[in-house]
């Protein structure tokens, strides 16, 4: 009984250090709006799930000839007229705005008074889209192929068609006959598909209602089915050794964030403290910081870069704001069916906002993203935060000692930088002592390692995201699009497997070999 | 090198300790999977969920041991259990946690038919939470892809180290899972092998393979029939997630089998396990 009172007393101890967890909160600060694209080739998906029932909304910013424009997304339903429409693009636009990582601006305050002043920041945000195209042919000799046609319908500019299919060999040759080509490489998931019992929503161009539109951008397409699979299929967009594609899933739930279940989701590095240049390039440091990190944490996980609580009900939905969140008429345009307006122009009813960001190729994604919806509602964004020197007004004993804090700490957040983004810090050897009137030299793209399509055309195959079929591919220059522009398209980050398995490794091996030491002593 | 005689001693005494019962080994395993977990993998865990957990399962074993007069030594069981919860539950909440710790362990003493527990432990800790309370999830995808060969490695080290028993249970179950699967991802549907490949590299699914199924405390003492109803687990996770898309199907199946094994005993009459009379056997979370 003396050990027992021992362990006992020994766990109220452990008990009493509990006492203090204290909670988290980000501060307060005005944020100005601009929205500027930091992913420029990036597809862009919103997902709504309740229950069974599933939105999914895909917006593409092809800017070809639309009659090349064609997309193929396998769904495990025939979906129905009233199923599908076109939405407005700039629901997207708002998203991103509103997720998008942020950097926040603190002033110090003087070390000669002790007024505070915190001020405000500026914000880059970001949005990007997806690529499509193909000719579509309304001639068929389905019968042939083992491709049936379930549904055919017009919405808004486009003609779709609903196929399923018997056999991958007929869909295949059905799809390349009517002008499709599946990527090379894409085509292996055919078959498991149509043995999975997916349909095949096909969408082309219906070039007269678009003129009668006139509408030059094509809208992004909505559909909704009820199933119980909260997937998002990316195979057939894959093809072999193509490099990789760069999506961001928005979702909308009731019960909590949302991640997936057969990857890692890993939260991106958040609440950094850099130097104060870093506004002049916020989309090159955070596109460059996305890279370093999928190289560190491994190219085969998903990351999050915002989730909040937006509930009717929640006074904060945002902080600080990067863009407004998500108005009524936005939720309700995105599929949240399940909220109810309120007469001050609110809204009421639980709502749960993700953004998850992916860099998907082959070989790191054998599977289609699948996801599931947890009860956590605990708030995450990315943040960087700068902080500005303190102005000197005359001279006061406080102000040398903030001078060696400042530029300790000044210091400190270019090695933060380096090590968020991978750039080599050396050329801003000045940065730490001069506050005032400091010019920092332009990020290089080259130190990073990584290869930024700077040297010229970069190839877009397959559309990102949601398996779509190309007619050959697109090149589009971008070496005039602006520095924080870098596409992730074809990029393949060089060190693609994170060095996990070194430290588990010793761990293991120690283990085991401590282990049979013993058993063999014991035997001996 | 003559090794100085302290540090033999030393070494011994470490000997002696980690032969004295399988469940040191497991200790040593879990904490190096929670520690890759926490460091490596990055788990967003609640600030002091570790700590809670362990209060809470510590706290209750201990009443339990006072009520059911058990042996000190079974505290090392509810250290284990803390362990596996820290590595397959979360929550936001840490009143969840709470009542997760403190279901796994007040299993043992609640559901016992001839002084036996038919639940795993945390298979009903974690089930039982997210059930009553809907406030906590298993997150199967946190283990990532990348330390699965040495997670693996570890695993058949402890295995081969300990001469593990029952490791008729996890290979009966694994087989059957694993056949169903393949069978519909390989031949019927026609997937690409790594599609299948990437399905069995999880940490989580190892973890139970090898820790919870094979819990000789709470499974069938009849080898036949456990094995049979490691099978049934097997085709029932398989059933779980092929068809109804439950995430984690494994510890969902695990839960609604288990209230079959004082049913199983009663017919098929075998010795009760008891940790007392091998130290080789495979101890589970």
């Amino acid at each position: 009984m003396k050990n027992y009172r021992k362990i006992t007393s020994a766990i109220f101890v452990m008990a009493l250090t509990l006492v203090s967890i204290s909670a988290y909160s980000f501060c307060g600060f005005y944020v100005s709006q601009q929205s500027k694209p930091i992913f420029n080739k990036t597809s862009q998906v919103i997902l709504v799930r309740d229950g069974n029932r599933n939105v999914i909304t895909m917006s593409s910013d092809f800017k070809g000839d639309v009659k090349d424009f064609a997309m193929v997304v396998p769904v495990p339903v025939v979906l129905q007229k009233s199923d599908i429409k076109v939405v407005n693009r700039q629901m997207f636009d708002d998203f991103d705005a509103y997720s998008a990582p942020r950097l926040v601006e603190y002033y110090d305050p003087s070390p000669c008074n002790s007024i505070r002043e915190e001020v405000m920041d500026k914000v880059q945000a970001s949005m990007s889209y997806s690529k499509d195209e193909e000719i579509f042919d309304q001639d068929k000799k389905n019968a042939k192929y083992k491709v049936t046609v379930e549904a055919k319908y017009t919405v808004g500019e486009y003609d779709i068609l609903i196929l399923s299919a018997k056999e991958s060999g007929g869909l295949k040759h059905w799809l390349t006959d009517n002008g499709y080509k599946i990527p090379e490489g894409a085509e292996e998931v055919l078959q498991p598909y149509i043995q999975s019992n997916m349909k095949f929503f096909v969408v082309k161009v219906n070039i007269e209602e678009q003129k009668a539109n006139g509408t030059e951008i094509l809208r992004p397409l909505q559909i909704a089915f009820n199933s119980p699979k909260f997937m998002l299929p990316i195979r057939l967009g894959m093809a072999n050794g193509k490099g990789s594609q760069d999506l961001i899933v928005y979702t909308l739930t009731k019960n909590g964030r949302v991640e997936t279940t057969n990857y890692r989701t890993v939260k991106m590095p958040t609440d950094r403290e850099v130097p104060e240049f870093v506004q002049q390039y916020f989309g090159k440091f955070y596109v460059d910081l996305y890279k370093k990190n999928l190289a560190k944490e491994g190219s085969d996980n998903v990351f999050m870069e915002y989730g909040w609580d937006i509930s009717g009900q929640m006074q904060v939905k945002c902080d600080p704001c990067a863009g407004n969140p998500p108005m009524l008429n936005g939720l309700f345009e995105a599929g949240v069916n399940w909220i109810s307006p309120t007469s001050w122009g609110g809204y009421n009813g639980s709502v749960y906002f993700t953004r998850l960001h992916v860099t998907y190729n082959r070989e790191d994604f054998p599977q289609d993203l699948v996801f599931q919806e947890t009860p956590d509602r605990s708030n995450f964004q990315c943040r960087y935060i700068i902080n500005h020197p303190a102005q000197q007004y005359g001279e006061c004993p406080e102000w040398s000692n903030y001078r060696d804090r400042k530029k300790a700490s000044r210091r400190k957040e270019l090695k933060e930088l380096s090590a968020l983004t991978g750039w080599n810090t050396e050329r801003y050897w000045e940065y730490p002592s001069k506050f005032m009137g400091y010019s920092a030299p332009l990020p290089p793209d080259e130190e990073t390692g990584y290869i930024t399509p700077k040297e010229g055309k970069t190839n877009i195959t397959a559309s990102p995201e949601i398996d779509q079929t190309t007619t050959g591919s697109i090149e589009e220059d971008i070496s005039n699009s602006r520095i924080n522009q870098t596409a992730f398209i074809n990029t393949r980050t060089p060190e693609h497997k994170k060095p996990i398995d070194w430290g588990l490794g010793f761990g293991m091996i120690a283990i085991v070999t401590l282990a049979s030491l013993a058993r063999m002593q014991k035997k001996g | 090198m003559q090794i100085p005689p302290h540090i033999r001693l030393k070494w011994q005494s470490v000997v002696d300790l980690l032969n004295s019962d399988a469940r040191h080994y497991q200790l040593l395993f879990l904490s190096t999977f929670f520690l890759t977990g926490m460091l490596s993998l990055h788990w967003n865990l609640l600030p002091y969920q570790a700590l809670i957990t362990f209060c809470t399962a510590l706290s209750t074993q201990l009443i339990l041991i006072k009520i059911l007069k058990l042996p000190l030594s079974s505290l090392k069981s509810s250290v284990i259990s803390s362990f596996s919860l820290c590595l397959l539950f979360r929550s936001e909440t840490w009143w969840i946690i709470i009542i997760a710790a403190f279901l796994s362990i007040a299993s043992k003493g609640i559901f016992r038919v001839k002084g036996k527990h038919f639940f795993n432990p945390v298979n009903f800790g974690i089930c039982a939470t997210i059930l009553l309370t809907h406030q906590g999830w298993i997150s199967p995808g946190q283990w990532g892809s990348a330390g699965y060969w040495w997670f693996l490695i570890g695993m058949l080290g402890f295995i081969v180290i300990t001469s593990a028993h029952r490791m008729e249970t996890a290979f009966a179950f694994l087989a059957t899972y694993a056949l169903l699967f393949g069978y519909r991802i390989l031949v019927f549907q026609e997937w690409p092998a790594d599609f299948f490949y990437h399905q069995f590299t999880n940490g989580a699914l190892l973890l139970f393979t090898f820790f919870m199924i094979t819990d000789p405390a709470s499974t069938p003492s009849h080898k036949k029939a456990r094995i049979v109803w490691a099978m049934a687990v097997g085709a029932l996770a398989y059933y779980l997630q092929a068809y109804l898309w439950v995430t984690a199907s494994p510890i969902w199946a695990l839960f609604f089998l288990s209230p079959l094994t004082p049913a199983i005993d009663y017919f098929f009459k075998a010795e009760k396990f008891n940790w007392k009379q091998t130290s080789t056997s495979v101890a589970t979370i």
